[in-house]
């Protein structure tokens, strides 16, 4: 087998714009025509010179995402993703992946989806419900539940609005820990949403993306509402360096996250020290 | 020929490293005041194959601290080339003791079952590799013994004793026996295979056994053992220096970073060595740390090493070359740990 190549793809920006003070919304060229990623999965982004972190998938190639073009959304938090938020429309990003397992969506047709995002987490979970409302006829019930600080800090708001425009399709509920006035939604954490939602529990599957808390907060309460453990699918985002299951940085008890996550089922996961 | 023993006097150990500088780089170990490391050697280097154990162990030349991974070049209409380095030549590496043969092993089993990249494996499989028994324990803190390194000749391609005025020389591969052959070595004497065989069963009287399990157990004892008290015991006087890291011959974790002019215009994307006990390691987005304290990193590399590798890619990752327990400025010690789960 050959040598993987660590060189990355230089990737036209076909637009960025501004999702909040620290957070940008990219929309950029696919790599190669043979780029279709999965949900879930992520792509190592870098300038030269400066360096490389990984990113997921915002939405894909059209699911979400203009075909022949990917979304990321990327914040402000050091010195790479200071430099990468000032690339513009029109500018490159330089691009390797997608890496990450590719989880089979089969075993979802006619279930219902329930949809979990805490704060960054909807970054991840949105190229999940680009994808289901992309397939919207192979599921029943959809339910889109988000969870931010504060509705300042909510993301992506334009989906949002979107989303919960199509009664029809989705249920869109949205929660934020603390509100000044004018908020006239809920106050809560992301979990509470789930208080209410009346499912089949053995035909319902959970995607969960968030901090640390969260999931232990949701895990519980889906636990509770008795769906199975195999049902609940997590993106366990770790700080990947390569990518291709070699340099140790995701490895949660001696699995590689970047091969066989980042999107596990609570079931493979749940007998692991440190993953969640 | 496999398998037969030849003799080649002392003084033409030249001739040998001779023959493998026609088709490798040869490195063998080479004392410089108190140490021994493995350098670039000629013909008429004077070799330490008396030496205890170095600091680094070999997989610095398999898998290098710092790698060069790509350059690149700015082009006038702003965009960047890039360009991979050129493979690196093949290696002879002269006088590698059991538990750092072992430890090789380990570093191409991890390679081959972990991912699809055949860098390493590859540097392996063109390497030369000339093994040296041991005659006693080179650090208070081995025990290779007990990890089955001792014995261990694989991946050589010939296996050397050194008898004082005459190495005593196994073949193990073909490429082994076509070095060999050009050397014309005569067969070990009667004499000669009886010193060995003498000398072999001191040696294993003489090496102590600190572990009263097989290897094979560890993985079980560790799991029985993941709630202990122990790993806070033993956390408690870690400064997370990440010596233990960087000296282990099965230690594999890198971090990425890019060097460039200041300019901007050149420079290099680079993999150097990290470690699972260094802060920030576990660090993940939002300021979260998936293993915080200094109790889970000990525990996790202590796993790593006797249950996680074991169970992915079939062979126990330490080697008993005890490193990791010399270099501890606290004297955290991995056998004592084995040791005590198991007993």
């Amino acid at each position: 087998m050959p040598q993987v190549s660590m060189i990355p793809h230089p990737c036209r920006v076909a637009a960025a714009t501004a999702q909040s003070s620290r957070d940008v919304h990219y929309v950029v060229e696919v790599p190669a025509r043979s780029f279709a990623p999965e949900p879930g999965q992520f792509v190592m982004i870098s300038l030269p010179g400066i360096g490389e972190a990984p990113f997921s998938l915002t939405a894909l190639p059209g699911e979400g995402a203009p075909p022949g073009h990917f979304e990321l959304l990327i914040r402000r938090v050091g010195r790479l993703t200071n430099l990468l938020t000032r690339v513009r429309s029109g500018g490159v990003l330089y691009v390797r992946g997608p890496y990450g397992r590719r989880v089979d969506w089969e075993p979802f047709e006619g279930a219902n989806l329930i949809m979990l995002a805490g704060g960054l987490g909807l970054a991840p979970l949105r190229a999940f419900v680009w994808r289901a409302l992309a397939r919207r006829r192979e599921f029943r019930r959809i339910d889109v539940l988000v969870g931010a600080r504060s509705p300042d800090e909510l993301l992506f708001k334009g989906d949002l609005d979107t989303w919960s425009a199509r009664t029809d399709d989705v249920h869109v509920r949205l929660t934020v820990d603390a509100a000044r006035e004018g908020w006239t939604g809920r106050i809560g954490v992301t979990s509470s949403l789930l208080e209410g939602i009346k499912v089949d529990a053995h035909d319902t599957y959970a995607f969960l993306c968030g901090p640390p808390v969260m999931y232990r907060d949701c895990l519980r309460r889906l636990l509770a509402m008795g769906l199975y453990e195999n049902h609940l699918w997590l993106t366990l985002e770790r700080r990947m360096k390569c990518g291709i299951g070699l340099c140790g940085n995701c490895q949660l008890s001696g699995h590689y996250l970047c091969q066989e996550g980042p999107l596990l089922s609570y079931r493979e996961v749940r007998h692991l020290r440190e993953a969640v | 020929m496999d398998g037969e023993i030849f003799r080649l006097p002392r003084e033409r150990l030249g001739a040998l490293v001779e023959r493998l500088a026609r088709d490798y780089r040869v490195l063998g170990p080479v004392r410089r005041g108190d140490s021994v490391g493995w350098v670039d050697i000629r013909p008429d280097t004077v070799l330490a194959l008396d030496y205890r154990t170095t600091m680094l162990p070999p997989r610095q030349f398999f898998a290098p601290q710092r790698e060069v991974l790509f350059r690149f070049r700015r082009g006038a209409d702003g965009s960047f080339g890039f360009e991979e380095p050129p493979s690196q030549e093949p290696l002879a590496l002269l006088g590698v003791h059991g538990c750092d043969l072992t430890g090789l092993r380990v570093l191409r089993s991890f390679h081959e079952s972990s991912c699809r990249d055949r860098v390493v494996p590859n540097r392996l499989d063109r390497a030369f590799i000339l093994g040296l028994a041991c005659w006693t324990p080179c650090l208070d803190e081995s025990f290779c013994k007990d990890m089955g390194s001792l014995e261990n000749e694989s991946p050589a391609a010939l296996y050397a004793w050194d008898l004082g005025d005459v190495l005593l020389l196994k073949v193990l591969t073909q490429r082994g026996r076509e070095i060999l052959e050009a050397l014309a070595p005569a067969a070990a004497t009667a004499e000669e295979l009886a010193q060995l065989r003498r000398r072999t069963r001191v040696r294993h009287e003489t090496f102590p056994s600190h572990l009263r399990f097989a290897p094979e157990k560890l993985a079980a004892a560790l799991e029985a053992a993941q709630d202990d008290i122990l790993w806070e015991a033993n956390a408690e006087r870690c400064l997370s220096c990440g010596r233990c890291n960087l000296v282990c011959p099965t230690c594999t974790c890198f971090d990425v970073c890019d060097q460039a002019t200041l300019d901007g215009s050149t420079g290099a994307r680079l993999r150097t060595w990290t470690g699972c006990q260094v802060p920030g390691f576990s660090k993940i987005a939002g300021g979260h740390d998936f293993r915080p304290t200094r109790t889970q990193q000990l525990r996790y590399r202590i796993f790593r090493k006797g249950k996680y590798m074991p169970e992915r890619y079939g062979m126990v990752g330490c080697t008993g070359c005890g490193r990791c327990i010399h270099h501890c400025p606290t004297d955290i010690s991995i056998r004592d740990i084995f040791r005590q789960v198991g007993a």
